[in-house]
């Protein structure tokens, strides 16, 4: 924790807000009544802030606060009728409390956030049947008085509804909120947002959700059990009715309303529940009604809450006062400061296998990269990349793994993810999953469990080694895609790890953000921290690899230095395809206007840009192929074809209403419906039904192979790849399409289903379907369509026909986005 | 034996209603993704007119269909005014929304027809003499009416091209967009079918007990712990787990408790919980990714 002035401040303002009531208590200017009024909010503020900072930070929704705060009221009424002290007795119900939010944060933790708040939910119920039952310790429904507590001290007494018992609701609801604004600039914090927005990378910084989820129920547990103590002692009474299910809804819709996760939000909230039936009386309305009718207008209108709203709009004004024009640029160091050493180890991988159920993603990987090595890993879409990135970082979950995986000797296999961490190892993701809940710089700092000078001072060097000096206290969303990235990478290299593993750092990235990135890695070698990346962006990648390992099938096939691994021809054909047999297609190209022509088309999903500048003429009645790498745009292409996408710029013309079906990567098949039931949704989907929807799903059965055919009423799942595939297909054409765009058709197939589902599509276009083909392979889009189209990167590098007889030479280099055979290197 | 079999039968009379209830919760859960906390006080609201038709002479038969109409305009008002603009996703948000709708309608009913419990007739009352053994004639109504809407909401989800197409966008939301479903239609559906066979449940039940505004309370959170143990998203899972818990508190409050028989049956229940986290027939929808 860093006690800068500014949290400083805010944290004594709740305090100093507390003694300020006190002094107004005490000086007799509040009537008792308002003076009791005044305590209940306190408590009530204590209550919201336990419920509103663990659903904020934690993540957690709890419904079951009555529970334990029943849990701190019934402990005091105990205490006191067997002559406890006070101290103890608080101590024992905040104990009590705090254990079982610590036991329903643990049981719930891996579980979903809906099933934590029926959970609470259940707990609440069976605390009330037991407080209504257990009549020798609470009283039943009669209720149990508070009589007074001792004080261990000597000094005075607590409780039976005293004064003394108001002023030290006020004065602990003020310490509270001082201790809730400190906690806020914690690691501790940190790191439960943290898992709380991104389970699977928090791991991978070393953070266990598990234990977050524990902790921060625990500390909302025992919080709550002292405010159920102190509204014990402000009554003098306690009675189970207090504590119904209502309260815990209308504490979240109160921490709701304030602003969850906020302190101020807390404060607003139980200030709210202590007044809200005087505020409804004053408004003559039902109590209920009102605070259903706010919770409801909340979360529609301010769904972060009244006091941040607030804040926001506060913080606007200011702004507009003090500095008028736009953030300041960013400037990135072209010679970055050289990273800290890391400690020098060696991955060894040998003979790694993992499995999924009977498919073997990866089979027979033995690597080994010594320290200060880039291993780059390259292969086609599903050639088991991924998978071997996965198995290093422990994230195969269902997967069975064979072989050994060890870094400096540590076996990584059976090592829980949370623990790479401190062997060293750091992970950059392929979307740069930054924590979007923290700023900058809290991404950087929640890392560690301990904030110190020492370690503010080292993020802020990181910050200035990855260009975003200056930008520590923006939150990652704010930036733009590119410092996401290097935000990313700074989170996963802030403590010098000895190997760090990135999953296509260079895709979405401009070209300059690429050439910084390839100095980055570089400085990282020379610290002596070994990279292995894996990307689609081949010249970028060789330009900063070692050596470079082609992937294919789930085992390696072939290894070299970068400017000799293309040379390889069973690594060109991983990527190229082999198919040299052309497949029968009639040559007449259909003339005329084009069905669908493309203008200008470009499109960015956040700050990526997928397409650009696309300029596309589709004939009726032709088979057109889209080529390209993985990354390419292809999948882009075919949304904004088919007409569900619309793109951020550019025209999309067609030559009247034309219907169009997509077939999505991956079949997208409802797996558990089966083969007739995925025929009919389409059929629904299309607004056809009765005789018309029957004779379709007959034309579309007669089109599927026999084995399919006659077991229409078996689950989708349970058909083979190439049978799944030709369903997709067949689902499509229910709405009989004028025009289809299938996406990879060829994914996941062996050969010989391969031909088959390409004969069957281009089978359509002889009946009179345009058909668009999105195709990873270069050789099989030239064998089977009349027109290919060349995507690299986004943009249009090559249109031809596959008849013309230098187009396989260009199409080729298009692909690799730059003359091959040796030549590739970063330029 | 026969002390036994009456349990058993009026735990199967009960677990009926929760089954109904938790299969309307799993209904509208699986098609938008809303745990609807609201669908127990909407349907008591819709019960209380259906109440006034039962005074103006009409017959319960009337009644009943009142109740189903009445709910299912409620719960369609509902979705299009406040949980249709919240968006997707939002999980926790929807849930305590119906929250707030919750707390709205039990309000808007003490206020209009007061606290004080109703009597609400059965559809047939008596009893039937079953060897030595008495059962109130009512419970095997129920068991009867919700079998049968059971079945009917099976047959509906398995054997119709609406039902297919339900599915589909329960499976896979985003699968269905990219075919196309009309997604806000299914949702519109789900709503009214969760809160009709609510209202259904809510009639079948009140005569046992009297009306009263939060009379659907205890049986909305014993469905609740039926689809804990049926899991989620699983509709038989969701029947089955009702009438367990029926039987079982039924069970326990003759032979171990009555005073302790929520206790039972949640304790019983998160132990399942936590030994098979999917619930006994649902897929992995609890679980964090």
């Amino acid at each position: 924790m860093i006690l800068t002035w500014k949290v400083a401040v805010r944290a004594v303002l709740g305090p100093v807000a507390a003694v300020l009531l006190v002094l107004l208590v005490e000086s007799g200017l509040l009537p008792g009544y308002q003076a009791y009024s005044v305590a209940l909010a306190a408590t009530y503020t204590i209550l919201v802030l336990s419920v509103g900072l663990l659903a904020g930070w934690a993540g957690i929704w709890s419904v079951g606060h009555p529970a334990l705060f029943a849990i701190g009221a019934y402990t005091v009424a105990y205490g006191s009728a067997h002559g406890w002290a006070s101290e103890p007795t608080v101590l024992v119900a905040m104990l009590l409390a705090g254990g079982c939010g610590a036991f329903l944060g643990f049981a719930g933790a891996r579980f979903s956030v809906l099933y934590i708040a029926l959970l609470t939910l259940a707990f609440s119920l069976v605390a009330l049947e037991v407080i209504n039952r257990w009549v020798d310790v609470t009283g039943g429904d009669q209720g149990v008085p508070v009589t007074d507590l001792p004080s261990v001290t000597g000094a005075g007494s607590l409780g039976a509804g005293g004064s003394e018992a108001v002023v030290a609701a006020i004065l602990t609801a003020g310490i509270v909120v001082g201790i809730a604004v400190l906690a806020r600039s914690t690691s501790l914090r940190m790191r439960m947002v943290a898992a709380k927005s991104h389970p699977v990378v928090a791991r991978s910084v070393g953070i266990a959700p598990e234990a977050q989820s524990a902790l921060a129920f625990g500390v909302s547990g025992a919080a709550t059990g002292l405010a159920g103590a102190l509204l014990g002692l402000i009554t003098g009474f306690v009675s189970p009715e207090t504590f119904s299910l209502t309260l815990g809804i209308n504490t979240v819709a109160a921490a709701v309303l304030g602003g969850v996760g906020a302190v101020g939000g807390g404060v607003f909230g139980g200030i709210f529940l202590a007044f809200a039936p005087s505020l409804a009386g004053l408004l003559g309305v039902d109590q209920l009604i009102l605070q259903g009718a706010l919770l409801i207008l909340a979360l529609l209108l301010l769904p972060a809450g009244v006091v941040p709203a607030l804040g926001s709009v506060l913080r606007t004004l200011l702004r507009r006062v003090r500095r008028p024009g736009g953030p300041s640029v960013v400037e990135i160091p072209d010679e970055p400061a050289p990273a800290p050493a890391a400690e020098r180890r060696t991955l060894e991988v040998a003979d790694l296998g993992v499995a999924f159920g009977g498919l073997q993603a990866l089979e027979g990987v033995s690597l080994s990269v010594p320290p200060g090595e880039v291993l780059a890993i390259i292969g086609p879409n599903g050639a088991g990349k991924t998978t071997l990135v996965n198995a290093l970082c422990g994230l195969v979950s269902g997967g069975r793994t064979t072989g050994s995986a060890t870094f400096g000797g540590v076996d990584l296999l059976r090592a829980r993810a949370t623990r790479r961490r401190r062997l060293g190892i750091g992970r950059t993701f392929q979307h740069a999953e930054v924590f979007t809940e923290l700023t900058v710089s809290e991404n950087l700092l929640c890392t560690t469990r301990w904030t110190t000078p020492t370690r503010r001072r080292a993020v802020d060097a990181l910050l200035g080694r990855i260009g975003l000096a200056g930008q520590g206290d923006v939150y990652p969303d704010q930036l733009p895609f590119g410092p996401q990235k290097r935000l990313d990478l700074g989170r996963a290299v802030a403590e010098q790890p000895g190997l760090l593993i990135m999953d296509e750092p260079f895709g979405g990235l401009d070209a300059e953000e690429r050439r910084l990135l390839a100095g980055q890695i570089q400085g990282l070698r020379a610290a002596g921290t070994s990279v292995v990346v894996i990307d689609h962006v081949l010249e970028d990648l060789f330009g900063v690899a070692d050596r470079v390992v082609a992937f294919d099938f789930g085992r390696p096939i072939g290894s070299g230095a970068p400017d000799e691994i293309l040379a390889d021809d069973r690594v060109r054909s991983s990527y190229l395809g082999t198919t040299s047999a052309r497949q029968a297609r009639t040559s007449t190209r259909a003339e005329g206007p084009p069905a669908i022509a493309l203008s200008g088309v470009t499109h960015r999903y956040g700050g990526v840009t997928a397409l650009d500048g696309v300029e596309l003429a589709v004939h009726p009645g032709v088979v057109l192929a889209v080529v390209g790498a993985n990354g390419a745009g292809k999948s882009t292409l075919g949304q904004v074809l088919h007409g569900t996408l619309s793109p951020s710029a550019g025209t999309r013309t067609t030559d009247g209403a034309v219907r169009s079906s997509l077939v999505p990567e991956g079949r997208a098949l409802f797996r558990t419906l089966s083969v007739r039931e995925n025929l009919e949704v389409a059929g629904y989907a299309a607004g056809i039904s009765g005789r018309d929807l029957r004779s379709r799903i007959d034309q579309a059965v007669e089109w599927l192979p026999e084995r399919v055919r006659t077991r229409l009423s078996i689950p989708a799942a349970a058909l083979s790849g190439g049978e799944q595939q030709l369903l997709a297909i067949a689902r499509a054409l229910i709405a009989d399409p004028r025009l289809l765009v299938v996406d990879e058709p060829a994914l996941g197939l062996a050969p010989a289903l391969v031909d088959e589902v390409y004969g069957r599509i281009t089978g359509l276009a002889e009946d009179g379907v345009t058909v668009v083909v999105l195709e990873q392979l270069l050789t099989r889009a030239l064998a089977v369509a009349h027109e290919v189209v060349v995507l690299h990167e986004g943009v249009v590098r090559a249109t031809g026909s596959p008849d013309d007889p230098g187009f396989a030479t260009r199409a080729e280099q298009a692909y690799f986005g730059s003359p091959v055979g040796g030549g590739v290197r970063a330029g | 034996m026969s002390e036994l079999f009456l349990v058993v039968v009026s735990g199967i009379a009960s677990g009926a209603v929760y089954g109904l209830l938790g299969l309307g919760l799993v209904i509208i859960y699986r098609a938008t993704d809303v745990v609807n906390f609201a669908l127990a006080s909407m349907a008591t609201l819709a019960v209380y007119v259906a109440l006034m038709v039962v005074q103006r002479g009409l017959g319960v038969g009337s009644a009943v269909i009142a109740a189903v109409l009445v709910a299912v305009v409620l719960g369609l008002v509902v979705r299009e005014l406040v949980i249709r603009p919240l968006g997707t996703g939002r999980l926790f948000a929807a849930l305590v929304m119906t929250m707030g709708v919750s707390l709205i309608a039990e309000a808007v009913i003490s206020d209009v027809w007061g606290t004080e419990p109703h009597a609400f007739p059965p559809l047939v009352g008596g009893t039937v003499t079953l060897g030595s053994a008495t059962l109130a004639t009512q419970d095997l109504v129920v068991i009867g009416v919700s079998a049968v809407a059971m079945l009917a909401v099976g047959y509906l989800f398995t054997r119709t091209t609406l039902g297919s197409a339900m599915r589909a966008a329960a499976e896979s939301a985003t699968t269905a967009q990219i075919v196309g479903v009309p997604a806000q239609r299914v949702a519109r559906i789900a709503w009214a079918l969760g809160l009709g066979l609510a209202a259904l449940a809510a009639v079948l039940y009140v005569p046992r007990v009297g009306l009263a505004p939060t009379v659907l309370a205890a049986p909305l959170f014993r469905a609740f712990a039926g689809i804990f143990l049926g899991g989620l998203t699983s509709m038989h899972g969701a029947v089955i787990g009702g009438v367990t818990i029926g039987v079982l508190e039924n069970l326990a409050a003759s032979y171990v408790s009555a005073n302790f028989r929520d206790t039972f049956v949640f304790a019983l229940t998160i132990l399942i919980l936590l030994l098979r986290p999917q619930g006994l027939f649902g897929t992995r929808s609890f679980e964090r990714v």
